[in-house]
C-alpha cells in the first residue's frame, strides 16, 4: 500500500519536499476540519512515515479535507498537501473499493456520463435555450476569441445555471467574441483530481484536449475555479497551453466598459474569496475593484480575507460529502462563513466561484439567516446593476 | 465452489427512450442494478468461501458493447471467469432467454446461480424463476445475503415490514438479489481500463428458442400527468386544496 502512495506521491511537482515535514503542525492548526479528525496532515504524515496508513484510511481522516489550501500556503517547508499528500491518501481509499457512497456515484457518474449530477451529455447546452440572447457553439462559429467553459454545475445545477446564464449575458452585453462547446464539453475534473481518481482526470483532461484541438480561439473564460485551476495548472502537462482567463479578471479587464453601463445598488456587499480564485491562484484585487465600482454600493470586509479566508467546504469534493462530514463536525465551514458575513453587516454575500452559492445558500437555510443575507456570484450582482441603469 | 452470476442491461434512463408502437428505442444500455448486487455477492461469497466466480452477461448484437463496463467492473472487482453472451436476436421475452440460458448453464455445473430481483425492463423477479424452474432447481428470491454451508445455501430475504427470515436450500440453486451485503465497490477507472483490457472474455452466441405466450400488441407512453397550481396566499390555497381533495373524494 505505501508503495502505491510514494509511486504516486513521486509523480506530483514537489511532492519531494514530503520528507522535509518538521511536523510543527500549521497545517493541522489552520485545517477548518482540524477540531473533527483524528488525523491533520501533520499525523497523516507521520502515520506514513511510521508506516500506519491503514488507520488513517479507517479513520475516513482522507476525506475530512475541503482542499482549501490553506495548510499547504502556509507550510514552512512548502509540501504540497493539498495536491498529493492527501489525494494519493484518497486514492488508496478508492482502489480499497469504499469511498463515501455520494462521492463514489459522483466519480462513477462523471466516467459514464461526464458530469456529476447523473445527467444526459446531450443536455449539457440546455441552459442556452433559457435565455433571450442567442450563446454561440464554437461547432457553428468555429472560430472565437474566447472559449467559455460553464463546467458541470455552471451546465446542470439549477441554481449554478443562473450565474452561467449572467455571465454569458455579460459577454454578449460587451460584445465578446465568444462561443461555448455545448454538448461536447465534459467535466473538466478538478474536483476528480482532488479526490484522488488520477485516471479519471487524466482520461478527462486528454479527451477535454481533443476537443479543444478542434476549434480556434485564443483563451478560455470560465466561472468555475476549479475549472479554471485545473485549466492553468494541471492541463499544461498534457500539453493544453492557452491562455485561461477568470471571469473576475475577465470582469476587471472590462471594468471601464462595465462603468458606462452600471446603474445604482443599493446593497452593503461582502466578498468571499473562493479557494481557488484566491488562496490558489493569488486573484485578491480584481473582484474587489469590480464589487467597489458600483455606485451605491458599501463594501465591508470580513474578518477573514484573503489568503485567510474560510473555505465554502464544497471544494475537493466537498460537495459530494457533505452527510459525511456532517457525521464529524458540528457546524460545517459555510456555516460559519454565512454568520460572518452577516455579523459585519452585509445583506449580499458576492462569491466568485459556482460552488459557493448553492453551499452558502444552504448555510442560510441551517442557521436561519435566509431573508438576511443574500448570496450572489459577482457576475449576477453585475448585471443587476447593470439592468438597474 | 462454482457460482456464477447473471448480468443483464436495461436501458440507460439517463436519456431519452423513443417509443414507436412495435419498438422501444433506447439511446444506449446499462448494467441491471440489482444484477451488479447479485454480481457483488457473488463476489463477497468468494471472499467469504474461496469459491470461483464466473459472470455470465447477457446482450444482443445491438448492446453487446454496452456490456464491457459491466464485465470489465466483474472482472476488476474479482471475477474469474467472464462471458459474453449474445443473443441472435432481440426479445422481450424473459421466457425465451431464460430456456437458451438454462439450455447453456445446463453443463457448466454451477452450485450456485445468482441473478438481480428484477430489472427496469421486465417484472420483478422473472429471469431467476424461471430460470430456475427450466434447469429444475429450488429457487428463492427478494435475497439480501447468501451464505453456504454443507451443501445448502442459507439466505436472509426480506419480508417486508422489516422483517428478515432465513431460510436453507440445497444446492446446486437459484437465487434472485435483491441487495448485496455491502455497497457496491467502488472501482478507479484506471482499475477499470485495466481490467477490461486483461479480462478473459469468451464470447458465445446463443440462439433463442421460439416461445408463444404474452405477445405485445403496442408501445405507448403514459400520458402526462395534469399538473394544477394552486396560487394565492395560505388560506387561499388551503381553500382550494381542500376543495381539489373533497371533488377527488379524498376528503
Amino acid at each position: 500500500m505505501l508503495e502505491t502512495y510514494f509511486e504516486r506521491i513521486n509523480e506530483i511537482p514537489n511532492s519531494d519536499k514530503f520528507i522535509q515535514c518538521i511536523q510543527c503542525g500549521t497545517c493541522g492548526g489552520s485545517c477548518p476540519y482540524g477540531m473533527g479528525t483524528l488525523f491533520t496532515p501533520r499525523r497523516m504524515i507521520l502515520a506514513v512515515r511510521a508506516g500506519i496508513v491503514d488507520e488513517v484510511l479507517q479513520s475516513g481522516a482522507q476525506w475530512l479535507c475541503t482542499s482549501c489550501f490553506t495548510c499547504s500556503l502556509r507550510c514552512p517547508s512548502q509540501i504540497p498537501i493539498t495536491d498529493a499528500v492527501i489525494p494519493a491518501l484518497r486514492e488508496l481509499s478508492l482502489l480499497e473499493g469504499n469511498p463515501p457512497e455520494e462521492l463514489a456515484a459522483a466519480l462513477m457518474n462523471i466516467t459514464r456520463y461526464g458530469n456529476s449530477f447523473r445527467e444526459s451529455p446531450r443536455k449539457r447546452d440546455r441552459w442556452i435555450k433559457e435565455v433571450d440572447f442567442e450563446v454561440p457553439l464554437i461547432s457553428k462559429k468555429k472560430k472565437a476569441e474566447y472559449l467559455f467553459i460553464t463546467e458541470c454545475f455552471g451546465a446542470y445545477h439549477r441554481r449554478c445555471k443562473e450565474i452561467t446564464k449572467a455571465f454569458a449575458k455579460l459577454m454578449d452585453l460587451l460584445g465578446t467574441d465568444y462561443a461555448i462547446l455545448g454538448n461536447e464539453e465534459r467535466c473538466i475534473g478538478d474536483l476528480v483530481r482532488l479526490c484522488g481518481e488520477f485516471g479519471l482526470f487524466e482520461d478527462l483532461a486528454e479527451k477535454n484536449i481533443r476537443v479543444f484541438e478542434k476549434y480556434e480561439f485564443s483563451k478560455i473564460v470560465t466561472h468555475d475555479a476549479h475549472a479554471y485551476n485545473a485549466l492553468l495548472r494541471e492541463y499544461p502537462r498534457f500539453g493544453f497551453k492557452k491562455e485561461v482567463v477568470h471571469h473576475t479578471q475577465f470582469l476587471y479587464n472590462n471594468l471601464e466598459k462595465l462603468k458606462e453601463m452600471f446603474g445604482k445598488l443599493d446593497y452593503t456587499v461582502t466578498y468571499h474569496d473562493s479557494c481557488y480564485v484566491g488562496r490558489r491562484n493569488g486573484i485578491y484585487e480584481e473582484p474587489r475593484a469590480v464589487i467597489k465600482a458600483i455606485p451605491g454600493v458599501k463594501f465591508v470586509e470580513m474578518k477573514r480575507i484573503k489568503e485567510n479566508a474560510l473555505c465554502c467546504g464544497g471544494g475537493g469534493g466537498g460537495v459530494w460529502l457533505d452527510s459525511f462530514i456532517k457525521d464529524h463536525i458540528k457546524e460545517r465551514p459555510a456555516e460559519s462563513r454565512v454568520k460572518e458575513a452577516a455579523s459585519v453587516g452585509a445583506d449580499v454575500l458576492v462569491t466568485a466561484c459556482t460552488l459557493d452559492v448553492p453551499m452558502f445558500e444552504d448555510a442560510l437555510k441551517v442557521t436561519g439567516l435566509e431573508g438576511q443575507l443574500e448570496v450572489k456570484d459577482i457576475s449576477e450582482i453585475i448585471l443587476e446593476a447593470i439592468e438597474n441603469s | 465452489m462454482k457460482i456464477c452470476a447473471i448480468l443483464r442491461l436495461v436501458p440507460d434512463l439517463v436519456e431519452e427512450i423513443e417509443v414507436e408502437e412495435n419498438e422501444i428505442i433506447p439511446f444506449r444500455y446499462m448494467p441491471n442494478e440489482r444484477d451488479e448486487h447479485a454480481v457483488e455477492e457473488a463476489i463477497i461469497l468468494k471472499e467469504k468461501t474461496g469459491a470461483e466466480v464466473e459472470v455470465i452477461g447477457i446482450a444482443d448484437s445491438e448492446n453487446e458493447a454496452d456490456l464491457d463496463e459491466g464485465l470489465g467492473m466483474a472482472a476488476a472487482k474479482g471475477a474469474d471467469k467472464l462471458y459474453k453472451v449474445v443473443l441472435d436476436r432481440p426479445t422481450y421475452k424473459r421466457c425465451e432467454i431464460a430456456k437458451a440460458l438454462a439450455d447453456f448453464l445446463s453443463d457448466k455445473n454451477y452450485d450456485l446461480i445468482l441473478t438481480g430481483i428484477q430489472a427496469i425492463d421486465s417484472y420483478a423477479g422473472n429471469l431467476g424463476g424461471i430460470l430456475a424452474r427450466y434447469m429444475d432447481l429450488p429457487y428463492i428470491g427478494g435475497v439480501v445475503e447468501v451464505n453456504v454451508s454443507n451443501g445448502n445455501t442459507i439466505v436472509k430475504k426480506e419480508l417486508g415490514g422489516g422483517l428478515l427470515a432465513e431460510y436453507k436450500l440445497p444446492l446446486p440453486a437459484v437465487v434472485s438479489v435483491v441487495s448485496a451485503e455491502r455497497p457496491l465497490k467502488f472501482v478507479p477507472f484506471t482499475k477499470l481500463r485495466q481490467a477490461m483490457k486483461k479480462a478473459n472474455i469468451e464470447e458465445v452466441e446463443l440462439e433463442l428458442p421460439e416461445i408463444e405466450g404474452v405477445e405485445v400488441l403496442k408501445y405507448e407512453v403514459p400520458p402526462e400527468p395534469e399538473i394544477t397550481l394552486i396560487e394565492g396566499d395560505v388560506e387561499e390555497v388551503a381553500d382550494k386544496l381542500i376543495e381539489a381533495l373533497k371533488e377527488l373524494s379524498i376528503l
